[in-house]
């Protein structure tokens, strides 16, 4: 059976999947390259930021809900050792993204690809943080 | 992932402890369930402290929960 860590991992993966999966569906691309599309994103950050969240309130309250005991134990070392390397893990995507990011401004892209690159780091980085956790988690170590 | 180099005898010393859980002996030495499961595989190598107070929970010595075996 899954550890209460396991389970808010799956449902922050989950819920980055559905919240930035429609950003990225819904985003209106051919306009990325304008003021408007910088604004355009900036206020699509709403309805992703609620998308992303709602599932993750209601994930981590049921499950605290019904498992209160697990959701107040503290890390353990073994958990400790797996957070440490899914952020490790996630720093490569974010190198990548930065360098991503310059090359599109030095080329004259503007800030609404700057904007969209800069997001789409994130979401990688954290998908590959939460993944490579939930790997670990499910290999023991 | 590579096996530990070491066995352990957890299980045993669990059934003879009046059928102890995992759970039990992750409250006793301050781990989660999950990661009592991952030692007694051999998964997950515990940090000597750990290792130690487990043995303090079955009152055996260290050397009699956790064998090296490699070589």
């Amino acid at each position: 059976m899954m550890s209460f860590r396991e389970k808010i991992h799956w449902v922050a993966f989950l819920s980055l999947i559905l919240g930035f999966g429609w950003y990225f569906m819904s985003y209106p691309w051919a306009v990325a390259n304008t003021r408007g599309g910088m604004l355009t994103a900036v206020w699509m950050l709403i309805p992703t930021t609620i998308i992303f969240l709602v599932p993750m309130v209601a994930g981590t309250v049921w499950f605290t809900i019904r498992t209160p005991k697990e959701a107040n134990l503290k890390e353990d070392e073994r958990e400790k050792t797996i957070h440490l390397k899914g952020t490790h893990a996630a720093y490569y995507p974010l190198v990548l993204g930065i360098w991503a990011n310059i090359f599109a401004l030095i080329n004259g892209l503007s800030y609404g690809w700057s904007v969209n690159i800069l997001m789409a780091t994130l979401v990688l980085a954290e998908l590959i943080r939460v993944g490579s956790q939930l790997y670990l988690y499910r290999r023991g170590y | 992932m590579a096996q530990a180099p070491f066995t352990n005898d957890i299980k045993t010393l669990r059934f003879l402890a009046g059928e102890m859980t995992q759970g039990d002996l992750g409250d006793k030495v301050g781990v989660t369930r999950q990661t009592i499961a991952a030692i007694e595989q051999g998964k997950y190598s515990p940090s000597l402290e750990v290792a130690f107070r487990i043995a303090h929970v079955f009152g055996k010595p260290l050397e009699e929960v956790f064998r090296w075996q490699a070589d």
